[in-house]
Parts: structure tokens; C-alpha cells; sequence
């Protein structure tokens, strides 16, 4: 009965997508054509445009989300079909938004029933661009080190202080963050958790140039800065736990962020055909490149194997709770990897980020080279990923005297 | 890897028999003895009575058709206890060869006697220093089988050899030879992981006594069981890391030095968990496969070199670093760990290197 549903969920949405996502926009995406959505928000076509339109209008651009929040209201079963006739169907995300992938999840636990409201559907429906404020100058992995403070001044409190690594917060519309409101030990237990609309008098942004020659990242400071009492999420000094449902759906973007990001325009083996050529049985001619890139075809694969292994342990309800914990760590160096084989096949093609006689194409592929570096880094650094495995996935001993 | 329930409760009975029965003390003892034997006769008789032979059966031979992830299953818990036995040489491989190649009233004439445990099987294919099946020169020349294979698994305790080699019009084909037969001689060795096989030679076999599998696709059906084996083989190679890494996470978490657990140091528990999740992502390309014969998959060349290769890869760090984690005590006979070390080594060799699995992906993926 339940298969013969979602069935017929399979074919409406197949019927569906056909009928609303144009040509143009079942193709792999490339960075400038995503849709961020926002007060400022620009579309990169007509088409791109209509296809976002029809999303949104059918909550798709938040399939799992409930419908009166402006989300699709689809089961996990539904969300799933729905993302393999779209990988089929090879459809773009019509929506990329921090918000979609990290506050939203946790308003939807922590919110009370006006923030859900106010900003649930704003994300959905792309009005509103979020930034993310929790690392500082003086807290990377050392979250709980922040020292952004929010004073309490009755009907509002008096922000001071700035957050760095704010992806994008130069075109972003509000930034939630996480800042100080007690002096608490440990630490952890005088952090709060704050939505803050960057118009507000007092918010400034910079961009922060990066070895990739971008400035995917900025630094945002905050001078006086007062924002409602009503912009509180969950408990005061209550954040950290909110901060820790966020950042779990944080980590699952990184390790997915490689999917969502644009394909090179060429794919890695069609690349090292290209650039190094074939022997006379048409195997690539550099034997060591042939067999790295093998083992590494060999092991994006097993990471999809791993993804699948783990939602059909969730689907038979017999997850194993310590798989999940490996995803960021493997998916990021992977994707690393990756990069390091286009750079070895590039050859004189990559040892240049702005050479004009070398294609946009390669160029970009060199740049993300660079910009991936970013991986292991952002989102929980590979270091503390491993802390964590060591902790919860094999039960190995704390140090003495740490937590 | 995801079982149904009877799966499930097959799994529990053999890990909680291969406990009990089969500790790795059992294997130690075997390879105190002489080579010529290959596995424990008691041990395997026990096997049987589980119902183990019939495992990967059809149910048209009277057999259990556990599926092959069920298969899969007891290979690592096999695994776990670094098992001698002829599952993998007999039930696993030299069984499906011969309900991939063998014709009706072959199977049905054969297949019996290996699934009752009256008789086991191997199968001859490798030649040589390495695996490599496309380069199979052991030829039938003018009515007559005269040549050598190496590695052939439990081969010295074996009844039946099955024998890949060619046949007069230069096709692969699969002999059926008694292993006592005149002109078969059996080189019984041990290698140093206590496990056994044999070089066999064959001087001068008239063909009259050879019996060829006449099923009707052989080159296919030879190609397929090598796959199932070298699965099998992978899941059984991911018990053996499992095992041997929670028994290194559990010596760190117990030795003390520096008046603190030596699990405690973060850069132990770095290389900790980066093994397990070479041991996880291992896992489950060796699931996928194990899925893929289940399946009847189209890819599962692919799945199966992809299985091996990270299985080889897994399992040769985990247990190196095992030796290095465990200090002083892991280069002593007293701890098990230098067996599992050595198992490591000899399975790398055994169905394909890494090497091969990578040059045989590639050349798949046609690249």
C-alpha cells in the first residue's frame, strides 16, 4: 500500500519536473547562475527565474519542511524520491541559502512560533539571504572562546564585537550568530543565540581576499549594534545547544558541498585523456596518474556507498548512530583529492590562476583547487572531525583534565 | 550491511560458533602441524552440520540460497577469528564455478558431493608469481594436459580440482580432475598466515580422463565465479580489520604510560579513527558488491575490484598500524596481532593485488 503511494509520488513528481523545469536549467550548474535568493536578488535568466518561481510556488525549494511554513510538507521517502528524479533529470537546486541548509533545521527545533513565521517562509521563498556569525578572530575550533557580547538593555540587547569567515555576508540580508551573554563558566554556558538584520545601524562587512583569488569569506563587525528581544532563539544562555543542531546540519552540507558546487567543465578522466593522452591499448599514458585516479574513483564511489549504507540503516531502523560522524571528514579530503588530480593533469595549464590564453574553464578548475583547500577547514576542521570519531564512534579515553 | 531476519540469525549462530570453536588458538595449532593439512577435519565437519555448504545453492539443486550477503556475513566472522576452512575455496569458488559452467547433469552429479562435506573442491587457476587470470597458459597439447598452477587454495586436501585452462581450440575452459589421479602432483605448502594451499602440476594428463564443464557460457561463468570469490574474499578480509582494530582501540584504551591511558594521546586517536574510516568506507564498497551478486548486477566487475582493492588497502593499514600501536607487544608470537598482520599480506596477493584491481577498473571504465 505504502510503495504503491509513493509510486504514484514518483510519477506525478517525474510529471512534474517535465512539465516545470525548462531545458536550460537540467544542466550541471556553474557558480554565477546559482540562485541565492534575497533582498538584492538577481536571477541569471528568465528560465533560471520560472524554475525557481515554480519551486517555490510547490514548497521544493524546502521539500521536508511543513507546508504552512512555506516548505513542500514531503515525507523523508517523498524528499528522497523527489532528489533522484531531480539527479536524473540532472535539475538544478533552484535555491541556494544558508538558510535553508542550517537555521532553518534549527528554528524548526528551537524557534518559538513568531520566528518560525517571520522566517521560516522568507527563506523558502528566497526573500531573505542568511550569514552565518559564530567563528571570531580569537574562536575558530575553540567555538566556545567567542567573545562578541550582547548586552541585556531592558527592551533590547547592545551587540558589540565582530565574527569572521561570514560566508557571503557582504550580500547577505540578516546574520545569526551566536554572542555573549554571560560570563559563566564553562564557557559554553554564557553563549546565546541571536538573529540579527544586517541593515541595522551599526553592521558593517568586509570581504576577505582569499588564495583563491576570491572572497567567498568576510569579516563582520558589529559597533553598537541593538537588536530586539524578540530575535532571541531558544534560551538565554541557552545557544549553544541551538549552535549544536545548526552544526550538524553544517556538516552534512560540507560533505554534500562538493555535489552542489559546479562540475569542472570537464570531467577529471575526460581531462586527463585530453591533457595526457592515451597509450595504444587507451589507457592513460602516465601509469601513476591511471591508478590514482582509480583509487580515487574507487573511493567516491565507496563514500556514495556509505551514504546510501547509511539511509538504508535509517529506513530498516537500524542505524549505526557513529557512520554519519565520518561523512565530512572523508567526503572533504576526497574532494580534495579530486582537485589534486586536475592540477596534476592540468600540467601547464595549472600553474596559472589568471592567464588569459588559458581557458575560463581551466582556470576555474585551478582556482577551485585553491579555494577547496577550504574544506577541511570550514564547518569543523578535519582535526577536530577526528577528535570526535575518536570520542563517539570508538569510545577512546578523554585527556586528563579535558572535556 | 542490512540482513533480513533469517540472515541475521545465521550470522549471530556462526559468529557465536567461530567463537567458541574457532578461536585463533585453533589456527595456531593447525600450523604447528604438517602442511599437507590444510583445515581442521572436526572444525569443517561442524561447518557442515551448520548447513554452511549449502549456502549459495539454488533451491532447483536443493540448496539454501541465502543470498550473498548472508554469505558475506559469515566471511567476516570468519574473518574475525582468521577461520581455516574450505568455505572460501570449496563452497564459495569451486561451487559456483561449477554451477556457473557445469551443465545440468554435471551440477547435478557434482554439487552433491560438495554440498554434503563428503568431498571439497578447489579450483586451480592461478600460474605463476601473480594472480592474473588473462594470462592463463595451461594448455591441453595433442590429447594432453601437462603444466603447473600455483596458490590453488586447500588444494592439498581438496578431492576435485577444478582446473582453468585451455582447451585444444585455445578456449578457457574448466577441467574436473580427482586430485589423486596418476599424473597430478600436490606441492602442500603453508604460508606464513597458517593457512594452506598447494602448487599442483599435471604431467602428461591424457584427456580421456579429464572431464570438461560443458555448461554454455564457461569464459563468462569463470570470469563470474572469480568475482563471487574475490567478494567473498573482501568481506572476509574487512572482518579481520574490524577485529583487529577494535582489539588495538581496546590495548590503548587499557596501557598506561606516562601515568595516562595511551588512548588518551590525540595523536593515537587520530590514526584511530582514520582507520575506521577506511574500515567504513571499505565496508561499504564490500556491501555494495555483496548487493551487486545479489542483484545480478551489470557492473559488478567494477563493484568487485573496487571492493578488493580498498579492501587490500584497508586491511594492509590497520593491521600495520595495529603491530606499531601495540609497541613492544605486537612483533611477539604471544599476541595474535603479528598473524594478523601476516593474513593481511597473503590475502593481498590472493584474487588480485591492488594493482590489479585498479589496472582492471581502469581498463572497465575505459581509461
Amino acid at each position: 500500500m505504502y510503495n504503491d503511494a509513493l509510486m504514484q509520488f514518483r510519477a506525478e513528481t517525474v510529471a512534474w519536473l517535465e512539465a516545470n523545469c525548462p531545458q536550460s536549467q537540467r544542466q550541471p550548474i556553474v557558480r554565477d547562475q546559482q540562485i541565492w535568493g534575497g533582498r538584492r536578488r538577481v536571477f541569471p535568466s528568465e528560465e533560471a527565474q520560472q524554475w525557481f518561481e515554480a519551486c517555490r510556488d510547490k514548497g521544493y525549494t524546502a521539500p521536508e519542511w511543513p507546508s504552512e511554513y512555506g516548505g513542500g510538507g514531503l515525507s523523508s521517502a517523498q524528499a528522497k524520491v523527489l532528489q533522484q528524479e531531480m539527479a536524473k533529470m540532472r535539475c538544478r537546486p533552484p535555491l541556494y541559502c544558508q538558510g535553508l541548509w542550517m537555521l532553518g533545521p534549527a528554528l524548526l527545533v528551537y524557534g518559538n512560533e513568531a520566528q518560525k513565521r517571520e522566517h521560516l517562509s522568507a527563506i523558502c521563498r528566497g526573500e531573505i539571504r542568511w550569514a552565518q556569525g559564530y567563528s571570531e578572530p580569537s574562536a575558530g575550533s575553540d567555538l566556545a572562546n567567542l567573545k562578541t557580547k550582547a548586552e541585556d538593555c531592558g527592551d533590547h540587547f547592545l551587540v558589540n564585537g565582530t565574527k569572521i569567515w561570514t560566508t557571503k555576508a557582504d550580500e547577505a540580508d540578516w546574520i545569526f550568530c551566536l554572542v555573549r551573554t554571560s560570563d559563566a563558566t564553562p564557557k559554553q554556558a554564557g553563549i546565546s543565540f541571536l538573529l540579527i538584520d544586517m541593515e541595522t545601524e551599526g553592521v558593517s562587512t568586509s570581504p576577505i581576499p582569499l588564495i583563491s583569488g576570491e572572497s567567498e569569506f568576510c569579516q563582520t563587525f558589529f559597533d553598537n549594534v541593538k537588536v530586539p528581544k524578540a530575535n532571541l532563539v531558544g534560551e538565554l544562555n541557552g545557544g549553544w545547544a541551538v549552535a549544536k543542531e545548526l552544526l550538524k546540519h553544517e556538516r552534512k552540507m560540507m560533505s554534500a558541498f562538493e555535489g552542489m558546487l559546479e562540475k569542472p567543465a570537464m570531467e577529471l578522466l575526460e581531462l586527463a585523456q585530453h591533457a595526457v593522452g592515451v597509450d595504444d591499448s587507451g589507457g592513460l599514458a602516465d601509469a601513476e596518474l591511471r591508478s590514482d585516479i582509480a583509487r580515487h574513483l574507487m573511493r567516491e564511489t565507496a563514500m556514495a556507498q556509505l551514504g546510501e549504507r547509511i539511509y538504508r540503516q535509517g529506513k530498516a531502523k537500524q542505524s549505526d548512530p557513529r557512520l554519519p560522524l565520518l561523512m565530512k571528514y572523508l567526503g572533504t579530503c576526497e574532494a580534495q583529492t579530486k582537485d589534486e588530480l586536475i592540477l596534476r593533469a592540468l600540467g601547464d595549464e595549472g600553474l596559472s590562476m589568471d592567464d588569459p590564453t588559458v581557458s575560463l574553464g581551466l582556470r576555474k578548475m585551478v582556482k577551485q583547487w585553491a579555494f577547496n583547500k577550504s574544506l577541511t577547514i570550514a564547518g569543523g576542521t578535519s582535526e577536530v572531525q577526528l577528535n570526535i570519531i575518536a570520542k563517539r564512534a570508538l569510545g577512546m579515553p578523554s585527556a586528563e583534565g579535558k572535556s | 550491511m542490512i540482513l533480513n531476519e533469517e540472515q541475521a540469525m545465521l550470522k549471530e549462530t556462526v559468529a557465536q560458533f567461530f567463537a567458541e570453536q574457532a578461536p585463533v588458538a585453533c589456527l595456531r595449532q593447525l600450523g604447528a602441524g604438517s602442511p599437507s593439512v590444510a583445515h581442521d577435519p572436526h572444525l569443517w565437519a561442524e561447518m557442515v552440520a551448520l548447513g554452511l555448504t549449502g549456502i549459495t545453492v539454488p533451491e532447483e539443486f536443493e540448496g539454501l540460497n541465502f543470498g550473498w550477503l548472508a554469505v558475506g556475513a559469515i566471511a567476516q566472522e570468519a574473518g574475525r577469528r582468521l577461520v581455516a576452512s574450505p568455505f572460501l575455496s570449496s563452497v564459495v569458488f569451486a561451487q559456483n564455478l561449477l554451477l556457473n559452467c557445469g551443465s545440468r547433469r554435471q551440477i547435478e552429479t557434482y554439487l552433491p558431493r560438495l554440498t554434503s562435506g563428503d568431498q571439497t573442491g578447489s579450483v586451480a587457476l592461478d600460474e605463476g608469481r601473480f594472480f592474473n587470470p588473462h594470462t592463463t597458459e595451461l594448455s591441453v597439447v595433442d590429447g594432453s594436459l601437462t603444466g603447473a598452477k600455483t596458490r590453488v587454495l586447500n588444494g592439498q586436501s581438496s578431492d576435485l580440482l577444478l582446473c582453468v585452462a585451455r582447451r585444444d581450440s585455445g578456449a578457457l575452459g574448466v577441467a574436473l580432475i580427482p586430485r589423486d589421479l596418476a599424473g597430478v602432483e600436490v606441492e602442500a605448502k603453508r604460508a606464513m598466515d597458517l593457512h594452506g594451499y598447494a602448487n599442483v602440476s599435471f604431467n602428461g594428463i591424457n584427456e580421456a580422463h579429464i572431464e570438461w564443464l560443458e555448461g554454455d557460457s564457461v569464459d563468462e561463468g569463470i570470469t563470474k565465479a572469480i568475482d563471487q570469490a574475490t567478494i567473498v574474499l573482501a568481506a572476509e578480509m574487512i572482518g579481520s580489520a574490524r577485529e583487529v582494530l577494535e582489539r588495538t582501540v581496546e590495548y590503548l584504551g587499557e596501557r598506561e604510560q606516562f601515568d595516562v591511558k595511551l588512548g588518551s594521546f590525540q595523536a593515537l586517536q587520530h590514526r584511530c579513527a582514520q582507520m575506521f574510516c577506511e574500515l567504513e568506507l571499505a565496508e561499504s564498497a564490500v556491501s555494495a558488491a555483496l548487493t551487486g551478486l545479489d542483484q545480478n548486477a551489470a557492473n559488478i566487475g567494477l563493484l568487485c575490484s573496487a571492493a578488493k582493492a580498498l579492501a587490500n588497502d584497508c586491511f594492509t593499514l590497520i593491521s600495520s598500524e595495529a603491530v606499531q600501536l601495540h609497541g613492544g607487544m605486537g612483533v611477539t608470537e604471544e599476541m595474535d596481532i603479528g598473524l594478523f598482520l601476516k593474513r593481511s599480506r597473503v590475502c593481498n596477493q590472493l584474487l588480485g593485488s591492488s594493482s590489479y584491481h585498479r589496472d582492471r577498473f581502469a581498463r572497465l571504465n575505459e581509461f
